[in-house]
């Protein structure tokens, strides 16, 4: 494997396994998502030299625009249930208790 | 020069677990500043720097510093570094997972370092990506006006979510 590759497959590893455990803050959880996108913006972006096709380098730019409405409607839900529950404990979020 | 490039790009594997072992999220915006800063000098390096100044402006630029102001929110009284036992053993968690990864891959040994061009070897007399992405102009139209509607429609779902008094999605009061 290209040593590349392995640097952007093993962040987004990492910012999955990060998003997977437990965390104190909501946001911390958005930072991780945030994380995988840049990795995967990394590797679409590396993707059109490799192959020299150069339509293909729309595809990062896309990634990032939709990766951006993502991070807004994160962030606004934050921010929603930080003034519903006056922080953003993720334990704080417990509707479905058992 | 290449070992420049690859301790580029161990800092950006840095730079993710940073994010991804569990610090307050002050340190947590800090290490995706850094990744995302050593990613842009990774793509600079392949040669597409018009992908990396469209990473640095939107993603570090834009989407980060709205970040940041949002982490004030999620303020703790007493942070949590990389100082503190759980913080390190979450990091060297992450570092073993992927230790273990990489060499049960049988990827260990068969590395390759390679060089690419941008301009296909000379016979390109425009870059890469800047006759790439100008196709968002021209063959690509429609899957701009679709994420410029995409983009639009965010701003309406964020005023709805936000918007409380039992008129809102998530807010009860």
């Amino acid at each position: 494997m290209s040593l590349l590759h392995l640097g952007f497959y093993s962040a987004f590893t990492l910012s999955c396994l990060g998003l997977a455990f437990h965390r104190t803050h909501l946001i911390s959880a958005l930072l991780c998502l945030e994380s995988m996108m840049l990795s995967m913006y990394i590797a679409l972006s590396t993707w059109p030299i490799e192959n020299q096709a150069a339509a293909s380098s729309l595809m990062p730019i896309l990634m990032l625009a939709f990766s951006a409405c993502e991070a807004g409607t994160g962030l606004a839900m934050l921010v929603a249930s930080t003034r519903t529950h006056g922080s953003d404990h993720l334990h704080n979020l417990n509707l479905l208790q058992c | 020069m290449t070992y420049f490039v690859l301790f580029l790009g161990v800092c950006f594997v840095l730079g993710s677990l940073a994010v991804a072992s569990n610090p307050s999220p002050y340190y947590g915006v800090v290490g995706l500043v850094l990744a995302s800063v050593v990613g842009c000098g990774w793509l600079v390096s392949l040669g597409v720097s018009f992908v990396s100044l469209v990473l640095f402006m939107v993603y570090l630029g834009g989407m980060l510093v709205v970040f940041v102001y949002s982490v004030s929110l999620a303020a703790d009284p007493f942070p949590v570094a990389w100082g503190s036992w759980g913080v390190v053993g979450y990091g060297v968690g992450f570092i073993l997972v992927l230790a273990v990864g990489v060499v049960v891959s049988g990827v260990v040994g068969d590395w390759k370092v390679g060089v690419i061009s941008v301009d296909s070897g000379g016979m390109f007399s425009v870059r890469l990506d800047f006759s790439g992405v100008a196709m968002f102009y021209s063959c690509g139209a429609g899957l701009f006006l679709v994420a410029g509607w995409g983009l639009l429609l965010t701003l309406f779902v964020v005023l709805e979510l936000v918007r409380g008094l039992s008129r809102g999605a998530i807010r009860a009061v």
